[in-house]
């Protein structure tokens, strides 16, 4: 299930809105818990019970962990073997028989098994709470369900952000409800729908309509590479915003995961700005242990480009996503050892275009299928093998979503967000906002309904 | 975040589910759509095996959308918006020009129109070596649409990909007798009542003399909402309907082989698509017989949906009209159904047929 869909919208949401605010306060746990599983079994029935197993044996290397203190490396290891195991078998084990196939000459036949939806996120979240427990940073959870309810819990099960232990062990026990809150949710929950459905699904249609096309100009290359920007930003953005505001709607309280990354000066900012609970899980559980940057120098850059590979890896089993990774802990090796202050001196427009076209380069490499595709779409920017540098088609396409890209330029930028924020239309904006987000329901339904593109990208996470 | 706001927008918010919510639940599902012209999803059959291979899902995702209250006021929403708010051009690739709709028919998929052209090139070597074999391509109405940015394909390349795979064909050239006004203004079609200039052209090329002066009676049968009405929420005026008829025409009789059936050349009864109208709408393989004509002279069609509107005012000329739409039936099969002897054959296809590799 998908929360751009009419059975996320109008038929799940609904029913357990009712139940979780009709029900007294203290069923409220299990109400979301089975609520969770339910919204897991119907997007991957067969693979429910992958997850109990999951939560089964995270639970019971918690208490192993957190009991037998002497032994704990032991059972951390074995329950990160099982999960990553897990990860490896489901997600990568195609991709490694393809490339050992490469060198042998009986061939591995495929496994060709189907992705559990959401194994990244989850697998990653109970890593984090297994190492968190070893290292005594949280207490053990002695309650299954409880565990369970922070494992599988809906809003942020399938698509991030991944929300730690740390931060959700005291919401489990006891949240604020409140209207205000509820209402902050409604707000990032439609703002998020909108920027799926309206700028996402939209950006993806033109997207498609540049793969479909044999008259390629350097213009439509150029606007292919802006508007696969926006479409990645608005789709992982779009559902953050959605997993936060459900949260909200429930009692939670979930990190950002998304700050205006694009108006960022350096790609190192780009980072800390983009997918925020991805980048400092690596950092937390994979960068310090492995000594961070106290330790020599090209163990330091060894340890930058692991953590950078591994990133790649973690979007998909794909040479692309490695690349992408890779791509990215070379450019923020280069920013931290030749450039980086350089960049801090220099206008902030130029930093920012700087940053602009890297990003923009490394999501031509994130959306490519192969090798051929990505040479093709980068070489297509700069008029490679005489492309012609306009073409009716291009045109035509560029006049058809001019206003949705323009729409998607200007909302990854603070201004809206400064404009709705002052103080002086403050009363405006308080009258308008139902008003609006109201409205915005109501046309994101009218293009769901329509059965408008609406894909779900993170399949291959 | 005021806390009067925050009630006002928990309120609504949460209203607008539960009644949207409750609406879906208490109205009638309906078993097709009239707007659609196709029967809409029902609910699934719900089982642990269904549930587990996800046919219930599917069903369930496919049935909450096509039995959504007030479908069509939403889809009409999305297409107000995505034409008037967000300026784009087209609307699913639909657009509305002068109270017609229009589906942008592009790009041009080159290695299709060969395919198609080999297909009926294999035809010919296998079949018709010693018949009289024409061929003509019917233009989608997007050709003729002038002073206009929508993308097109690119005609010229499609005629000259046919030209070079069928030269042992004579091609009879109908693109100057059409123009806009002689498709239908809310669907791809063409009209029949405006067809006996194209089919005057066929009779010359042909060396067919007798009905240059056939008399037909216009008939009218209503409003007549097309495919492109039913595709899009865009909505323009509906077209009236009219099929040219005689009494030669009222006697023939049709047989459809894929339903074993005889019938009218005018299906006269009711259907979802009125151009269904013309024998029956989509079929395999089904013939016309005159009961005029007493020489032996037939017809073979190799044809699309055009050819059905057309194909009944061929029959004055012939004894027994046979149409193939080999988007229905193989070409292996022909020699199962059809003794290939001395008959005339067309081949008429559409550009949008011929841009696509659906011939079998």
């Amino acid at each position: 299930m998908i929360f751009s869909s009419i059975s996320f919208l109008f038929y799940f949401l609904p029913i357990l809105l009712i139940i979780y605010y009709v029900l007294p306060k203290k069923c409220r746990n299990v109400v979301l818990l089975i609520a969770s599983l339910l919204f897991y079994f119907y997007g991957e029935p067969k693979y429910i019970l992958l997850m109990l197993f999951t939560i089964f044996q995270t639970y019971i290397f918690g208490i192993l962990i957190d009991k037998y203190k002497n032994k704990s490396k032991i059972f951390l290891a074995i329950s990160i073997c099982i999960s990553i195991g897990a990860l490896v078998y489901f997600k990568y084990i195609d991709f490694i028989i393809e490339n050992v196939n490469l060198l042998l000459k009986n061939k591995l036949s495929f496994v060709n098994i189907a992705l559990p939806i959401g194994i990244s996120f989850y697998t990653f979240q109970l890593l984090s709470y297994l190492i968190d427990v070893y290292n005594g940073k949280c207490k053990v959870q002695k309650n299954i369900f409880k565990l369970a309810l922070y494992i599988s819990l809906f809003p942020q099960l399938i698509a991030g952000p991944i929300v730690r232990y740390t931060d959700v062990e005291a919401q489990i026990e006891k949240r604020e409800h409140s209207v205000e809150k509820f209402a902050i949710g409604v707000r990032r929950f439609v703002i998020g729908l909108g920027k799926k459905v309206l700028i996402a699904n939209i950006c993806g249609e033109f997207n498609n309509a540049f793969f479909a096309s044999s008259e390629k100009s350097v213009l439509f290359f150029w606007m292919y590479g802006i508007s696969v920007m926006l479409q990645i930003y608005f789709d992982f953005s779009g559902y953050s915003d959605m997993a936060i505001g459900l949260g909200k709607m429930f009692g939670f309280d979930f990190m950002e995961n998304f700050n205006y990354p694009y108006v960022a000066k350096s790609v190192t900012e780009f980072w800390r700005r983009w997918h925020i609970s991805l980048s400092s899980w690596f950092k937390d559980y994979v960068y310090i242990p492995l000594g961070g940057n106290r330790v020599s120098k090209i163990k330091w850059i060894r340890n930058i480009l692991i953590v950078w590979i591994l990133t790649g890896l973690w979007h998909g089993a794909e040479w692309n996503f490695l690349i992408w990774g890779l791509y990215f802990g070379i450019i923020l090796l280069l920013e931290k050892l030749v450039f980086g202050k350089i960049l801090e001196k220099i206008p902030p427009i130029f930093s920012r275009i700087y940053t602009l076209l890297i990003v923009m380069i490394s999501f031509i490499i994130f959306n490519s299928e192969n090798f051929v595709q990505i040479k093709e779409n980068l070489l297509g920017l700069i008029s490679y093998k005489n492309i012609p540098i306009i073409s009716l088609e291009s045109i035509y396409y560029i006049k058809s979503y001019l206003v949705v890209l323009v729409i998607g330029i200007i909302g990854a930028t603070p201004l809206m967000k400064n404009i709705v924020t002052s103080k002086k239309i403050e009363k405006i904006v308080q009258i308008i906002e139902p008003i609006f987000l109201i409205s915005l329901l109501f046309i994101c339904t009218s293009y769901i309904v329509d059965g408008s593109f609406n894909p779900f990208l993170y399949f291959r996470f | 975040m005021k806390k009067n706001n925050s009630i006002i927008i928990t309120v609504m918010f949460s209203a607008i589910l539960i009644l949207i919510f409750l609406l879906n639940i208490a109205i009638e599902d309906n078993k097709i759509s009239e707007s659609e012209r196709r029967k809409l999803a029902q609910f699934p059959e719900i089982s642990i095996q269904s549930l587990l291979d996800r046919k219930a899902i599917d069903g369930f995702e496919d049935y909450s959308v096509d039995q959504f209250a007030f479908r069509d006021f939403f889809r009409n929403v999305k297409s107000f918006w995505s034409t008037n708010i967000f300026f784009q051009k087209d609307d699913n690739k639909f657009f509305i020009k002068d109270n017609a709709l229009y589906k942008m028919e592009y790009p041009l998929k080159e290695e299709n129109v060969k395919i198609n052209a080999e297909k009926i090139k294999n035809i010919y070597d296998k079949y018709l070596q010693e018949n009289d074999v024409y061929y003509a391509i019917i233009p989608d109405k997007n050709y003729y649409l002038e002073n206009d940015d929508h993308l097109k394909i690119d005609y010229s390349k499609l005629k000259n990909i046919m030209q070079e795979n069928l030269n042992d064909f004579t091609y009879i050239d109908i693109w100057d007798e059409l123009t806009l006004e002689d498709y239908y203004r809310t669907d791809l079609h063409w009209k029949q009542e405006n067809l006996v200039k194209v089919v005057n052209v066929f009779e010359k090329e042909m060396g067919i003399t007798q009905t240059l002066n056939s008399y037909y009676e216009k008939k009218s049968l209503g409003e007549y909402y097309g495919t492109y009405y039913t595709q899009t929420s865009n909505n323009v005026n509906p077209d009236e309907m009219y099929v040219l008829t005689n009494e030669i025409i009222e006697n023939c009789t049709t047989y459809n082989y894929e339903k074993k059936e005889n019938g009218e050349v005018y299906n006269s009864k009711e259907t979802l698509d009125k151009y269904d109208t013309f024998l029956s709408g989509a079929t395999a393989l089904i013939e016309i017989n005159n009961p005029y004509r007493k020489d032996d002279k037939e017809l073979i069609i190799f044809r699309d949906s055009f050819g059905s509107s057309i194909a009944p005012l061929f029959i004055e000329n012939y004894k027994k009209i046979t149409l193939v739409d080999l988007r229905y039936m193989s070409s292996e099969l022909l020699e199962e159904f059809i003794e290939f002897d001395n008959q005339d054959v067309i081949f008429l296809y559409s550009t949008l047929i011929l841009n696509q590799n659906i011939l079998k």
